[in-house]
């Protein structure tokens, strides 16, 4: 029954559905967000409030996303690496942390570049964007403690700890961090979020937030073929694929 | 739990007590820590008390995290280079045991010794009397949640040369919650409102880490030890 | 870029963003940094990882043959 999991999880399987998926990830990834660009940036029309200072949100609002969707999906890849001790899942959780952190970083940029012209500064602890900083902070923990081992399997199971550790923290941040600033009311922060947006706008971002997840999907393949090519050097199958 | 696993609790924060009386110079390092970083604020500032007295419980906290965070990198450090954890680990009452035993008495002898020398620092800082019992519940919950977290991260550094750095960064984004309602709790305190909110959130946290993280910190040292 | 004021003008051109030019446009060379990083990035670690594989690989069967 559970062989054909034990398939999905065999190295030279996931390095050859990388391979394949790869192409598709990136195409399909260049249309959606090639759409979502021209019809964000150019059929939208401007935002009654914000005139045209919202057209960031087809940039923020989808890296934001995938900054927390990147380490779900890397704490989740290493929990079941650690529980079923299937390796793949530490490679998946390796290939995934930088490019989630550098979400994160993209989505702290354009959020406090927004916040420039709608809070009057680039910084104004606004729960969102506290809670991304944390989040900086977690993967770059994450990172640090995977690196930091000189065994790669040992590394790889500390930080898949870690992540999960982490995992069970992301609500408990967010929500004490939204009470914190709820108790300080010192700068008006302006509602970003739209209770309804027209379809003009919402199609845009719903095809930029596909468009990221599927160069996501693309990055994480490529990254995860050099990661299972590091972790099988010595296997016989490597040796095959890497003859040609 | 068996009264095996509760002796082998008691005999090893028995242990951890002794070796840590044998040795005040090194009990006192938190607390001499604490106060130090506590005197940097109003010399950084300036005098005006008002203004310290609203940074008063930031300041307060900030320190007591950064002091309980300077021990931890010793939990298991010691033990686990001259052995003594893999034979502790041996004993047949399992190593969650130990590591419970060990975070206890971790936070004994720096959560706890934060909390009875606040008072002093809270006067210096211009704290209220009035809201002296926030801040020392507040305190000894927050400090203990600490160490839990810190025990995890201490366990998963535990093997590093030079773990201590990595272990701040590891811990100090996940205590940032605590950060957020222990300071808030005092705050409130010291305003004159109700501090129950700030306080349940605080104790939520700390039965939610006490319950998940003896065993999070005992994986961790399997990870690392073994 | 444009010089917009504060205010909304219609038709005032593409690059102005209607005055918001100077956070929007930095906004999407940033994403575009970013997802050229990555592709960048990635492919780097994989090109890496397949020398470094063929390295062992050769330096296996260069003992095997001396054997």
């Amino acid at each position: 029954m559970w062989t054909w999991f034990y398939k999905l999880a065999s190295p030279p399987y996931v390095y050859g559905a990388a391979a394949a998926l790869t192409p598709w990830f990136l195409g399909l990834a260049a249309i959606t967000m090639g759409y979502g660009l021209v019809a964000g940036l150019v059929f939208a029309p401007p935002d009654y409030q914000q005139g045209d200072a919202f057209r960031i949100i087809y940039v923020h609002a989808p890296s934001a996303w995938m900054s927390l969707f990147a380490y779900t999906s890397m704490a989740i890849a290493g929990g079941i690496a650690l529980i079923w001790r299937i390796k793949m899942g530490h490679a998946v959780a390796a290939a995934s942390a930088p490019i989630g952190a550098s979400f994160t970083l993209l989505a702290l940029f354009t959020g406090s570049l927004w916040g420039r012209p709608m809070w009057g500064t680039y910084w104004a602890w606004d729960p969102r964007l506290t809670s991304e900083l944390i989040l900086l902070f977690l993967y770059v923990g994450v990172m640090s403690l995977r690196s930091a081992f000189e065994d790669p399997a040992r590394g790889d199971r500390a930080a898949a700890l870690l992540g999960l550790v982490g995992l069970v923290n992301v609500p408990i941040i967010h929500y004490s961090v939204l009470w914190w600033n709820s108790l300080h009311q010192g700068a008006t922060v302006a509602k970003l979020g739209k209770p309804s947006m027209p379809g003009s706008m919402l199609w845009p971002l719903l095809s930029m937030l596909l468009g990221f997840m599927l160069f996501y999907g693309a990055v994480l393949c490529v990254r995860l073929r050099g990661e299972v090519l590091n972790r099988e050097r010595q296997a016989k199958w490597v040796r095959e694929a890497i003859k040609s | 739990m068996n009264v095996g696993a509760f002796e082998a609790f008691t005999l090893v924060v028995r242990r951890e007590l002794c070796l840590s009386f044998r040795r005040p110079d090194q009990l006192l390092q938190p607390l001499v820590f604490f106060l130090i970083v506590t005197t940097l604020f109003p010399l950084g500032l300036s005098l005006q008390l008002s203004l310290l007295r609203d940074m008063a419980p930031g300041v307060l906290w900030v320190a007591a995290l950064l002091s309980s965070l300077l021990s931890l990198d010793s939990l298991f450090k010691s033990d686990a280079d001259d052995g003594t954890l893999e034979q502790l680990a041996l004993c047949g009452q399992g190593l969650t045991v130990i590591v419970v035993a060990k975070t206890i008495a971790h936070w004994l002898v720096t959560g706890a010794a934060l909390v009875l020398v606040s008072p002093v620092v809270g006067t210096a800082l211009g704290i209220p009397g009035s809201a002296f019992a926030t801040m020392m519940l507040s305190l000894g919950v927050g400090t203990l949640t600490l160490s839990w977290l810190g025990a995890i991260g201490a366990g998963l550094t535990v093997g590093l040369r030079r773990g201590n750095v990595l272990l701040s960064l590891i811990v100090l984004p996940l205590a940032m919650p605590l950060l957020i309602f222990g300071a808030g709790a005092t705050d409130r305190a010291v305003s004159g409102g109700s501090p129950a909110g700030a306080l349940y959130f605080l104790a939520a946290l700390c039965v939610f880490t006490c319950t998940l993280a003896p065993f999070a910190a005992t994986m961790a040292l399997r990870i690392t030890l073994e | 870029m444009g010089a917009g004021g504060d205010q909304i003008v219609m038709g005032n051109g593409f690059w102005s963003m209607g005055g918001y030019a100077r956070y929007v446009w930095p906004c999407f060379a940033f994403t575009c940094l970013v997802l050229a990083w990555n592709l960048w990035s990635a492919n780097r670690y994989y090109v890496a990882a397949r020398l470094r594989a063929r390295r062992a690989l050769a330096a296996a069967l260069a003992a095997g043959e001396e054997q």
